[in-house]
């Protein structure tokens, strides 16, 4: 039997039993768990305790940021401070809508580009944002659909954008030249998107809005709220101005260190140990589903269903690689997360090397559709994060729904950069 | 639920111990004079993991220097296959050749989260077989953790994925305050400058989707000796070697760093290794060695690939015979042009002889040794 055929019988295998455990109620996270043992099975990799050990090991360092940054997050609202600077921001703003929108962008964009990860700007703004605009008289899936979608384009945005740095490091390629063919198209896409979604909006009613936020403590102010954050951006920055004097603490840390001075400066005592306990719960859906797709992951490259996805693809004729990357890629990006930089990214990038287009153009679009697969399932890790975080108890196709225009603009412009990317060659020299 | 989650944690934790504490023993060939450690040259890094031994053949004829990498990147096998070959064969009758199998020991000690690698490799010898480490391409985050958003790389400044900051050969030239594997890197440069090393060989193997492959990528330094290497073994031996210039835009590789920051002449060694394309298929032991595997044949055959491949594959024997090779080939025309700082030795095999013997026929039986003849890595 040729590797092709038994490797397509494996990836069979994996899929029934991936449908079959979801149709007897599993959870998703339980039936990846089980695709991937029924895999290694039929792999004849019997069940390898170390692959499966390794591969929930793969997204250990993003987990970390997950609980550290939502630790950070919900000692900083437990103090009041989320109240207060949702109060303020409305009587000063709340008759000036554009310039609420762009402030509001500006707010997204900034965590999920320092850091790479969507994740950060939905757990240190999105909250705060999501309250703003509920008074602006939008919907709650109106509200997790721009804050998804800005989230998933701050984390392709520069400085730090994750998809584009693991696929150049998978082909020898210096992260240089990116910065401008990833900020203006995150930059125009995010205000494209919240000026969409949000512009049919309501006025806000400022005295009802205020009377029904919580108030803010006695003794919060701007100082309490703003001191966290800024000691997190100064921990961020000297890293990068001093990075060779200054020790690494990686972001984990950062945000355990913000989270101390959160509690240290906090008007209110806070519960440490409480909040910390039910920050973990609140997160372990998200820890699980991360945990089971490094396995998933890990299978799929031990028994060949990963190449064989990846030759797939890349042997498909040129016209029909650029037709699809706006399915491909936020597919791959639902199944593999960050793995998909290396697994399709790689393979695709040196496809359109060997074909003449510019690889820092062509990657630069492909990272900002990348990042709209974290809606999607399997894994859908952000869009569930987002959906939690604004506090949405509509269904979630809801939000999907709301993310349709914005995300056909965002795969529309993405491609493009990739088919005309030898055009754009001008803005890596910038 | 627990208990199976205990289970696995238990099984898989043997496996992860014994492949960090597995040795690998290297009998000292008749050549090796001493067997010094990374730390003579830069104290700070004694006692850590990466301070490696480093084997020295010296001649009875003074001469050149040489300085062979293996395992810098340790999931490319070859480079370190062939540091054994040296270690255990060698004779040197002019000049000193310096070999180190483990240039980033902490990246043996570890696999790829998600590569499915598996955790050792086993050569076999006449004497049985030999078991190896697999490895990974960058450090062990046990030893070296957490990494940065972004990595900074020294001195240049140059933005590189924040992974590479583990990554033995984005760091040179290293930094003497810096992270282990940028200590690694200083305390090698130190290495190079203290015993006026002539030529640097850092040995690879890359993807065969790579466009950097089946070539050497020579400093400009070494432009020359590079060009007429390839001309030569193109003309003489059964495979061709390319030559590339190593780009001054890439910052912390080997070629670019230590030809820049020291007085030696640095090459980088790449061979194909089809185990690290991102389009193979089955991720095991038998893919590692003899490299067979039909999804990258279609690659290929779609002309995406920068290297033939076939149903032959690329054995291991091949990847260290072209090693071997292509070193011996470079040493000739070097000590032809510098006589006074040539090298000469005996007892290394060629392409044709690594085929024909296989790699494990250069490996020594340790059981054999006599104990003041035997280190490990």
């Amino acid at each position: 039997m040729s590797m092709f055929t038994s490797t397509q019988i494996i990836l069979a295998i994996m899929v029934v039993v991936y449908i079959v455990a979801k149709a007897l109620k599993l959870s998703t996270e339980l039936s990846m768990l089980l695709a991937a043992v029924a895999g290694a099975l039929a792999g004849g990799a019997g069940i390898p305790a170390r692959h499966i050990a390794e591969g929930a090991f793969t997204y250990f360092d993003i987990i970390l940021i997950f609980i550290t940054a939502t630790l950070f997050m919900n000692l900083l609202k437990e103090s009041g401070g989320v109240a207060f600077v949702i109060r303020g921001i409305l009587k000063k703003f709340h008759r000036r809508r554009s310039i609420l929108f762009i402030l509001i962008t500006i707010l997204l964009l900034i965590p999920g580009a320092l850091t790479g990860a969507g994740s950060v700007t939905v757990l240190i703004t999105g909250g705060m944002i999501s309250v703003v605009l509920s008074y602006m008289g939008l919907s709650k899936p109106k509200i997790a659909a721009i804050i998804f979608l800005i989230a998933g384009l701050s984390a392709a945005a520069p400085p730090v954008s994750l998809w584009a740095m693991l696929t150049a490091a998978g082909v020898n390629m210096p992260y240089v030249g990116f910065f401008l063919p990833l900020l203006i198209p995150c930059v125009v896409l995010a205000l494209l998107t919240i000026f969409i979604l949000g512009w049919k909006g309501q006025s806000v009613d400022l005295e009802k809005a205020l009377k029904e936020l919580p108030e803010a403590p006695k003794g919060m102010n701007w100082t309490r709220v703003l001191l966290p954050f800024l000691f997190f951006l100064a921990l961020v920055i000297l890293g990068r101005v001093l990075p060779h004097s200054f020790p690494i603490l990686g972001l984990p840390l950062i945000f355990v260190f913000s989270a101390f001075v959160t509690v240290l400066i906090s008007p209110v005592e806070l519960q440490i140990l409480k909040i910390s306990r039910d920050t973990v719960k609140q997160l372990l859906p998200l820890i699980g589903t991360l945990t089971c797709v490094g396995i998933l992951v890990q299978i799929m490259t031990l028994t060949g269903v990963r190449g064989l996805i990846a030759i797939s693809i890349v042997t498909l004729p040129i016209v029909a690689v650029f037709a699809s990357l706006f399915f491909v890629l936020p597919v791959s990006e639902a199944v593999l997360m960050w793995g998909a930089a290396p697994v399709l990214g790689v393979p695709l990038v040196l496809l359109f090397n060997t074909i003449g287009l510019n690889p820092i153009i062509a990657l630069a679009g492909m990272s900002i559709i990348w990042p709209l697969g974290d809606a999607l399932p399997p894994t859908a890790i952000i869009g569930r994060l987002t959906k939690d975080t604004v506090g949405m108890e509509e269904p979630y196709t809801q939000m999907l729904k709301h993310c349709i225009v914005p995300a056909l603009i965002i795969m529309a412009v993405g491609t493009l950069m990739v088919i005309f990317s030898k055009s754009l060659s001008f803005l890596t020299l910038l | 639920m627990s208990l199976i989650g205990l289970v696995f944690l238990v099984f898989a934790g043997i496996s992860f111990y014994k492949i960090r504490h597995l040795k690998e023993p290297v009998v000292l060939g008749p050549g090796v004079t001493q067997v010094k450690k990374l730390s003579t040259y830069f104290p700070k890094i004694k006692g850590s993991i990466n301070d490696a031994n480093i084997y020295f053949l010296e001649g009875s004829e003074p001469g050149g220097t040489i300085l062979i990498l293996g395992g810098s990147h340790p999931e490319e096998p070859a480079g370190r296959l062939l540091g054994w070959i040296f270690a255990e064969n060698a004779i040197v009758e002019k000049g000193t050749v310096i070999v180190i199998l483990s240039a980033n020991r902490s990246g043996t000690t570890v696999t790829r989260l998600g590569g499915a690698y598996p955790p050792d490799y086993s050569i076999p010898t006449e004497w049985g077989e030999q078991t190896f480490r697999m490895g990974d391409r960058w450090s062990n985050p046990l030893d070296q953790w957490p990494d940065p958003e972004v990595y900074i790389h020294y001195p240049s400044g140059q933005e590189l994925a924040y992974v590479d900051i583990r990554n033995l050969n984005r760091t040179w030239p290293g930094r003497a305050n810096g992270t282990l594997t940028e200590k690694t890197c200083f305390a090698l440069t130190q290495l190079i400058k203290d015993e006026g090393v002539d030529i640097v060989f850092d040995l690879h193997e890359a993807e065969l989707q790579y466009p950097v492959i089946s070539t050497i990528v020579a400093h400009e330094k070494g432009q020359d000796l590079a060009a007429m290497a390839s001309m030569m073994i193109s003309g003489t031996e059964d495979f061709s070697m390319g030559v590339e210039n190593s780009p001054e835009a890439l910052r912390g590789l080997s070629h670019r760093e230590i030809g820049d920051h020291t007085d030696a002449i640095s090459l980088l060694l790449e061979a194909p290794e089809p185990f690290l394309d991102a389009t193979r298929g089955r991720t095991n032991r038998a893919l590692l060695l003899e490299g067979k595997d039909e999804f990258v044949v279609k690659a290929g055959k779609h002309g995406l690939l920068f290297e033939r491949i076939d149903e032959n594959g690329w054995h291991i024997d091949v990847r260290v015979g072209r090693h071997c090779s292509t070193i011996l080939q470079i040493l000739e025309l070097w000590s032809e042009d510098q006589p006074e700082r040539g090298i000469r030795m005996t007892h290394v095999p060629r392409y044709a002889e690594v085929i024909a013997n296989g790699t494990g026929h250069y490996l020594r039986d340790p059981s054999t040794a006599s104990p003041g003849k035997l280190t490990f890595e």
